[in-house]
């Protein structure tokens, strides 16, 4: 089977921030510091696998003409699940997120899988997609709420890294940081595979 | 046509199949709400009574304050030690609340944050001790805001100015309605 490929590929080639360009909204907003975009990140890993699973399961009898407020009932019942037990078992952590919760159910990434893949795929895969899809975009939430945070705020998760003689650039936390922080990311991206394309075609060559 | 994509579109198969879903998903909504919500209210009132027991914590009981919405007397063996007051004030997204802890002397002691809607990493650092600290020992006629740091007044946090108004606001307008309620209940 290729589980581990559908994994992965969720990972960087197919990264849902960086390489698919999809929820750049929470990826502006909530990545002020590296605490709230990994608990973001959670979130949605766990909404888009719970939702990959519903849709996959009940793909068959979802008619297709109605099939896509069919599948934003399935993440808004998800996500007001979600909500209801966190508010009761872990009251801190929806205190922290309550926010945002309720901000998950119209990210694109989400119903962009569920249309994409977990609407013409059997529930085990479906559901390795949603947690590789997570997994990615919980990496790119992080990896941009770290760089924010470091150099906007001289700390990271919360422990501060640089003294007091550091006067952070306050931009980079307001949202145009956001901004300026993913598009650098992606066009590091961009020239690492264009360098690994071009180092493939010149070894071809030889 | 006698296509039977046609017979499977009818109008009545597709509202059928868009009604089982959304009763689908009221009953599993429902069904969970059922059992969560006594606990998530049981969380809401031990989470209150915390941070009143982290904002005085000699205190062994509290007793709500009559004729007043969420004001309590925090007391020790039946004396009492401080006022706890609930502040609400508009913020830079909604409602900031917040409960404040004064002491006899109408000095503050401290306040926690219960809910607000503050931009994370900016707004929120105005319940950090950082800025939280400031209000320590002061009346309400010392509490003023200022933009660059001041001795004896509060300090507003860079890029949080509206929270930190609101904030300065809430705990003086409370201060002032407590010592209005003293003055009339001497």
């Amino acid at each position: 089977m290729n589980l581990w490929k559908e994994f992965t590929k969720g990972l960087i080639a197919e990264n849902p921030i960086f390489r698919l360009a999809l929820s750049l909204c929470p990826a502006l907003a909530v990545t002020s510091n590296v605490y709230n975009a990994l608990g973001m990140g959670l979130t949605v890993m766990f909404v888009i696998t719970c939702n990959n699973i519903s849709v996959s399961i009940f793909r068959k009898v979802i008619h297709p003409k109605v099939r896509v407020p069919v599948y934003i009932i399935s993440i808004a019942t998800i996500v007001t699940v979600a909500m209801l037990v966190l508010e009761a078992f872990l009251p801190i952590l929806f205190k922290e997120l309550g926010i945002y919760l309720s901000l998950v159910v119209v990210f694109a990434i989400i119903l962009a899988r569920a249309e994409v893949f977990a609407a013409k795929n059997k529930v085990i895969p479906a559901m390795v997609d949603g947690l590789g899809m997570g997994a990615g975009f919980t990496i790119g939430m992080v990896s941009i709420g770290g760089i924010r945070e470091i150099i906007g705020n001289g700390s990271f998760f919360g422990y501060q890294l640089l003294g007091s003689w550091y006067h952070p650039p306050l931009i980079v936390i307001l949202a145009p940081g956001g901004f300026i922080v993913i598009g650098f990311i992606i066009g590091a991206l961009n020239l690492y595979e264009k360098r690994k394309m071009e180092r493939t075609t010149a070894g071809g060559k030889i | 046509m006698a296509n039977p994509e046609h017979v499977n579109d009818s109008m009545f198969k597709i509202t059928l199949n868009l009604t089982m879903a959304a009763f689908l998903s009221g009953l599993i909504i429902a069904v969970v709400y059922y059992f969560t919500a006594p606990i998530a209210e049981i969380q809401r009132v031990k989470m209150k009574e915390q941070s009143m027991k982290e904002l005085i914590p000699d205190a062994t009981s509290f007793a709500p304050i009559k004729g007043k919405e969420e004001w309590y007397r925090a007391e020790k063996d039946g004396k009492l030690l401080a006022y706890i007051l609930l502040a609400s004030e508009k913020g830079f997204d909604g409602h900031v609340k917040l409960l404040v802890g004064v002491n006899l002397d109408q000095e503050v002691i401290g306040y926690k944050v219960l809910s607000h809607k503050e931009t994370p990493g900016l707004g929120d650092q105005a319940f950090k001790p950082k800025f939280a600290d400031q209000f320590k020992g002061k009346r309400y006629q010392q509490l003023e805001l200022v933009k660059i740091q001041e001795e004896g007044k509060i300090t507003a946090i860079t890029g949080a100015t509206i929270t930190s108004r609101a904030v300065t606001n809430g705990v003086r307008r409370s201060l002032v309605e407590l010592e209005k309620y003293l003055n009339e209940n001497k």
